[in-house]
């Protein structure tokens, strides 16, 4: 059951709607632990529509609410309909549903996600490609580089993921009925702060190493006033950046700016064209 | 193979990639990093590809799938960038502000297929009183518009792009698109730098 539970939560977000969310996918989702705890099919009819209710939360960690709702469907079901369980059941998933989101956007939209694309950036690098940096750079690597990069980030993130997936469904099962349920599964606040340094220490590095780069491939190519033009206006485009953020800017925004400017100054106002590299 | 059914099968493709992104799965198989390399080698051109993927990727990292909002959307970004470069035949600079504009506008056909879905909930709950449990196939009915906009709307940039890509005065703008392009991953590090700092270095 736990497993058809667990293939099933991977569709969790399939009928995502802006009137009740995730309800359809969590539904979906739950019919087996229903299934085996109302063999009844009046009583399984009522327990699906009581779960086609609004739900929202983070969908890697909707297991461990989905585990504590099938655990508390089964032990109200194993009561006779257990009317006192089933009344503490909605406040008991709500609960659980917002807390569960708040610990899981910190850990998977906040780091792990961006953590992928470094992990891609320094596998790029550590096999030589550098096309991510310099856009003008002719290389030939192997489609299975291009490849390698990406997918290791993927594969480290899935391995989390899917990790969490079904140690949170398990946990959640086995101590399910309480508002605070596998909320102590891990010591969530040390793995936000560890990942945050992780994260911090491989932009810090990504940053170094393309400035680095930057400085390497153009040392001895260039006069020294144009190496530290060439130098500069990177950095102008980290502070523009930045200010732009402070003014509430989104990237698209500076990255819009950066375009109009550049096509009035070499498209239409035809300055020689600039490279930054080479 | 010819372009025309290159750029069928790419399209595809990106609308099946694209589920990853929130409906199925949540590997992240539907992210620009991914999504270019792959479908610039299946066109002939990977490590444009790969470049328009990540610079992509570096960008789109700012927004955040969190409470319900609707990002711009990486999958059709990347997908169009990477066809209107192959398939269009746009130079790759042009190619990837076509991509960024692609994967925002992307978005409030995102946001109104996922308020189409709303109408679900009365049909799935009518057909469960009725004493009929089979919801897969709802969901799968949902996922099957969704690739199908997808896929529609890459196949529809890369349309886009060969017109534009048709009109003699493009080729113009290349110098300064090429400039923009060359300054873009700065600001993608920028964004990834800056995201972790602001963590490890929070006010108070």
């Amino acid at each position: 059951m736990l497993l058809s539970m667990f293939a099933r939560s991977f569709l969790l977000q399939a009928g995502w709607n802006y009137e009740r969310f995730q309800n359809l996918g969590f539904a979906f989702s739950l019919q087996p632990a229903l299934e085996k705890a109302y063999p009844d099919k009046e009583a399984r009819k009522a327990a699906l529509l009581r779960h086609l209710e609004i739900f929202n939360t983070q969908p890697y960690m909707a297991s461990f609410v989905l585990g504590n709702v099938a655990s508390m469907e089964e032990k109200a079901a194993a009561e006779g309909g257990g009317e006192e369980a089933l009344k503490r059941l909605p406040g008991v998933k709500q609960a659980l549903a917002s807390s569960f989101a708040s610990i899981g956007d910190r850990i998977f939209w906040g780091r792990l996600k961006p953590m992928t694309t470094q992990i891609c950036l320094l596998v790029w690098a550590a096999c030589g490609f550098y096309g991510w940096l310099f856009t003008g750079m002719d290389a030939a690597p192997s489609a299975g580089v291009l490849l390698a990069g990406p997918l290791a980030g993927i594969a480290v993130y899935s391995v989390f993921s899917v990790y969490l997936r079904w140690t949170g469904l398990k946990a959640g099962y086995e101590c399910g009925g309480c508002a605070n349920c596998a909320l102590d599964a891990a010591n969530w606040p040390r793995l936000i702060r560890l990942l945050s340094a992780a994260g911090f220490a491989m932009s810090l590095a990504i940053v170094l190493l393309a400035f680095g780069l930057l400085a390497g491939f153009n040392c001895g190519a260039c006069r020294p006033s144009d190496l530290a033009l060439k130098l500069g206006l990177p950095l102008a485009v980290l502070a523009l950046h930045r200010v732009m953020r402070a003014l509430g800017r989104s990237v698209f925004f500076t990255a819009g700016l950066v375009l109009a400017v550049s096509v009035l100054v070499f498209s239409l106002l035809k300055m020689e064209p600039f490279k930054l590299y080479l | 193979m010819t372009a025309a059914l290159k750029a069928l099968i790419s399209a595809a493709l990106a609308g099946l990639l694209g589920l990853d992104s929130v409906q199925a799965g949540q590997f992240l198989l539907s992210r620009p990093a991914f999504v270019g390399p792959l479908l610039g080698w299946l066109n002939g051109c990977p490590v444009e590809g790969a470049k328009l993927g990540i610079l992509l990727e570096l960008l789109y990292i700012d927004f955040i799938p969190v409470g319900g909002v609707v990002p711009p959307n990486g999958t059709a970004a990347a997908a169009v960038g990477v066809l209107a470069h192959s398939a269009g035949g746009l130079a790759p600079s042009l190619a990837f502000f076509f991509g960024l504009a692609a994967g925002v506008l992307y978005a409030p056909l995102e946001y109104r297929l996922r308020a189409a879905r709303s109408g679900l909930n009365a049909l799935v709950e009518a057909q469960v009183a009725a004493g009929d449990f089979r919801l897969g196939r709802w969901l799968a009915r949902a996922m099957l518009v969704e690739n199908l906009a997808l896929s529609g709307f890459a196949l529809a940039g890369a349309g886009l792009a060969a017109l534009v890509a048709s009109v003699p005065w493009t080729a113009r703008l290349y110098p300064g698109t090429d400039f923009a392009y060359s300054l873009m991953p700065w600001l993608g590090l920028s964004g990834l730098y800056f995201r972790f700092r602001t963590q490890v270095y929070k006010k108070g």
